[in-house]
């Protein structure tokens, strides 16, 4: 059962297309993952599903009807470029969030109180917002987005611009959400995190979705005939021999990809013939990176960078 | 079109902007600086020099003599204002008394010495010796006086009645009635006029405050990047809607609290404004003042929105207000320029145009009768105006508020009123 799904999503600027025929489903009680490099069209994507930009083509369905604009309420936001209005005081901020989303003082009161405490604000919570550090100024936020108790969350680039200590307490906030029963939905173009959280993703590049489904059963097709290695040792050897496909290297692991899905015990053996001590040797495994590289690869040699410089 | 979330913008711009430090002291600066100005307007009025030394010489003693009669019993110088001394001395013998008091006159012990030689009862050329040759209201003060003398020295022993000698003594009064529709003739004083400039600036400062926080308010929103949080909780239009009734509610309340000592003039007896300054409106025209404004108001607040969610930055802004700014500004030195003659073709378009008539049709209205007519005319193309305004604005508005970097050209703004958003 889907709780949303996103149908021929399609938005035009000008003569760029951002977001071209997009179509995806949302699982209930799920991490779903819209993962794509910077400018390929997940935030034009979340933008539409908020309801904040008119699609010129398609729709997103709420279990089988289109959504209006009481999805809003029912919906905690968190885009990647975030703010609080300056000079309001913690608390009128959370209280003024809570009543756009339709809540009133008296009914969100116990619960503001509730997580100024348990993110280490409650003293504060008279203070303006200007004279909160950065990182309180984030958990502000985070309370602002969850405090209405919404039905969904949708998250932008949620951990851009996050301390350790923020990442940390984000995911928690993610976790236990899902343990309520919640639909968590977010953008990221970290691969690393999406393939830590993400029950489903759904791949974007250049405005098409290229890849959607369950992560797990996304890794078991794109990982036969792959190898995850960590070693140590020279293993250029392997670049031009018969029974390999592909190497890339990701720093800490190397992916290699063989020509047939039974050369796993052959490349083992290759390995230690050569004298490379081999630390993991992971037949039949894929990181998500791999797969959006081999999918996304035109411009590989950018979105390595990219992805390095993260 | 309204709901809670319309109301919770509408709330939090409220009071955002009333309890801002540069609304605060805005409104109740404004009142306290009219207050100082007609206070000192007052004040120098009743603290003019008083005592002033004036001597008045003539060349023959009968001159004299009559000048004394009179001037003592002018009302100058009973209450004080002039002292007078009298003198009778030839041309050559005023030449030396210059000289002698040549130092009283400068450091102004003397106030000035005024020679009436006996020519003047032939050309009524009298002459001014003091500091500054040019003292336009001890001339206006003592010519009548003088005139007056020289009438009845001159018309001594010719044979006319008492009530010819005073029709020739009398001076032209003019008094000043205003000939308006309803209310019949009436005479009144520099009262309307004052109001009408009073009426002219609060308006002027109003329009371009209130915009102006509305604008830095929509940049701010856009610049910290709060505004895709709030986004996802209201539509713009919504959100633009809120803005602008919220800042339009701050700029009633202010203009109320600035009109609030007119009213209070209006209604009550306890402040005895003095005649010069009496004033006679009726309370229609507080009222109609207030619907037009709030209708202004309204459009303006919309468009100075629009042009926040154009720009980035203040910086970028304050170029790009221009052409926004100068609806306010033209109108405000039409109302200026209309003082003098409230009947200038110009005024009556400017009454009836759309944006200026927010600040020309109050004063035009407190000075002349201003057929009904044109006054819903007024309101009705303001309205109008408004109802035009409003879509452009709020595309405009919601395109714009989702952009950053580049400031754009005015030719990609026009070209965003063809996106579908």
């Amino acid at each position: 059962m889907y709780s949303l799904e996103v149908k021929n999503l399609t938005k035009t600027f000008g003569k760029i297309t951002a977001v071209d025929n997009a179509n995806f489903e949302v699982p209930e009680g799920s991490i779903f993952g819209l993962i794509g490099r910077n400018g390929a069209g997940k935030t034009t994507t979340i933008r539409m599903m908020m309801g904040i930009y008119l699609p010129d083509n398609g729709e997103v369905v709420l279990k089988g009807a289109k959504i209006g604009p009481e999805f809003k309420s029912r919906v905690g936001y968190l885009p990647e470029e975030r703010g609080l209005y300056k000079k309001m005081k913690v608390i009128d901020t959370l209280y003024y969030f809570a009543e756009i989303k339709g809540k009133r003082k008296n009914e969100v009161h116990k619960k503001v109180d509730e997580y100024l405490k348990r993110f280490e604000l409650y003293d504060r919570r008279l203070s303006k917002v200007e004279d909160l550090s950065k990182g309180n100024q984030q958990k502000v936020q985070f309370i602002a987005t969850i405090l209405h108790d919404p039905d969904f969350i949708i998250l932008d680039e949620p951990f851009s611009g996050l301390d350790p200590v923020n990442t940390n307490l984000l995911k928690d906030i993610i976790l236990e959400m899902k343990q309520k029963g919640k639909v968590i939905i977010f953008s990221t173009h970290l691969m690393d995190f999406a393939e830590k959280l993400c029950d489903h993703i759904a791949m974007i590049d250049h405005g098409k979705i290229i890849l959607k489904g369950s992560l797990k059963e996304i890794k078991q097709k794109y990982s036969q005939k792959n190898v995850s290695l960590t070693y140590n040792g020279d293993v250029s050897f392997l670049n031009h021999h018969p029974i390999i496909d592909k190497v890339e290297n990701f720093g800490n692991t190397t992916g290699i990809r063989l020509k047939e899905a039974n050369q796993t015990q052959e490349l083992l053996k290759l390995l230690l013939d050569n004298n490379v001590i081999v630390k993991k040797f992971d037949a039949n495994d894929i990181s998500l990176q791999e797969i959006f590289i081999e999918l996304a690869g035109k411009d590989e040699d950018n979105f390595k960078k990219e992805v390095a410089n993260v | 079109m309204f709901n809670y979330r319309i109301l919770a913008v509408i709330k939090r711009e409220l009071m955002e902007k009333l309890f801002s430090k540069a609304f605060i002291t805005m409104t109740l600066l404004v009142p306290g600086l009219i207050f100082l100005m007609l206070g000192i307007q007052a004040f120098l009025y009743s603290s003019e020099k008083k005592n002033l030394r004036i001597d008045i010489i003539t060349e023959s003693n009968e001159l004299t003599n009559s000048f004394l009669n009179d001037f003592i019993k002018s009302e100058y110088s009973k209450s004080g204002k002039y002292v007078f001394s009298f003198q009778t001395m030839n041309r050559d013998e005023l030449k030396k008394y210059l000289e002698g008091k040549k130092k009283e006159l400068i450091d102004e012990k003397l106030g000035g010495i005024v020679f009436v030689p006996t020519s003047a009862l032939n050309d009524k050329k009298v002459e001014y010796y003091s500091k500054s040759s040019q003292n336009i209201s001890l001339f206006k003060d003592l010519d009548g006086l003088i005139n007056k003398t020289l009438i009845d020295q001159y018309f001594h022993n010719k044979t006319l009645s008492k009530e010819e000698l005073d029709f020739a003594r009398l001076g032209v009064d003019f008094t000043g009635f205003k000939v308006s529709e309803d209310e019949g003739i009436k005479e009144e004083g520099y009262g309307n006029l004052v109001l009408a400039y009073l009426f002219t600036f609060l308006l002027y400062i109003s329009l371009l405050m209130i915009g102006q926080m509305t604008m830095q308010s929509v940049i701010e929103e856009k610049n910290n990047r709060i505004v895709e949080v709030v986004l996802s909780s209201v539509s713009p239009t919504e959100l633009m809607t809120g803005k602008i009734l919220g800042a339009t509610l701050t700029g009633i309340i202010q203009m109320a609290i600035w009109l609030s000592p007119v009213i209070l003039l209006m209604s009550t007896t306890i402040f005895v404004l003095p005649k010069e300054l009496l004033f006679s409106i009726n309370i229609n025209v507080i009222i109609y003042m207030l619907i037009n404004f709030l209708i202004g108001l309204l459009t303006f607040i919309g468009l100075f929105a629009m042009l926040g969610a154009i720009f980035d930055n203040p910086q970028d802004a304050s170029s790009g207000t221009l052409p926004v700014m100068m609806l306010i500004i033209i109108p405000f030195f039409i109302a200026l320029s209309m003082m003098e003659d409230p009947n200038k073709p110009i005024a009556e378009i400017a009454s009836l145009f759309p944006f200026a008539s927010i600040i020309v049709m109050p004063a035009r209205m407190t000075l002349v009768g201003v057929p009904t007519l044109h006054l819903i005319l007024a309101v009705v193309i303001n309205i109008l105006t408004f109802i035009a305004i409003f879509p452009i604005a709020g595309k405009i508005y919601r395109i714009g508020i989702l952009r950053t970097g580049k400031k754009p050209k005015w030719s990609e703004v026009f070209k965003w009123l063809r996106y579908k958003y």
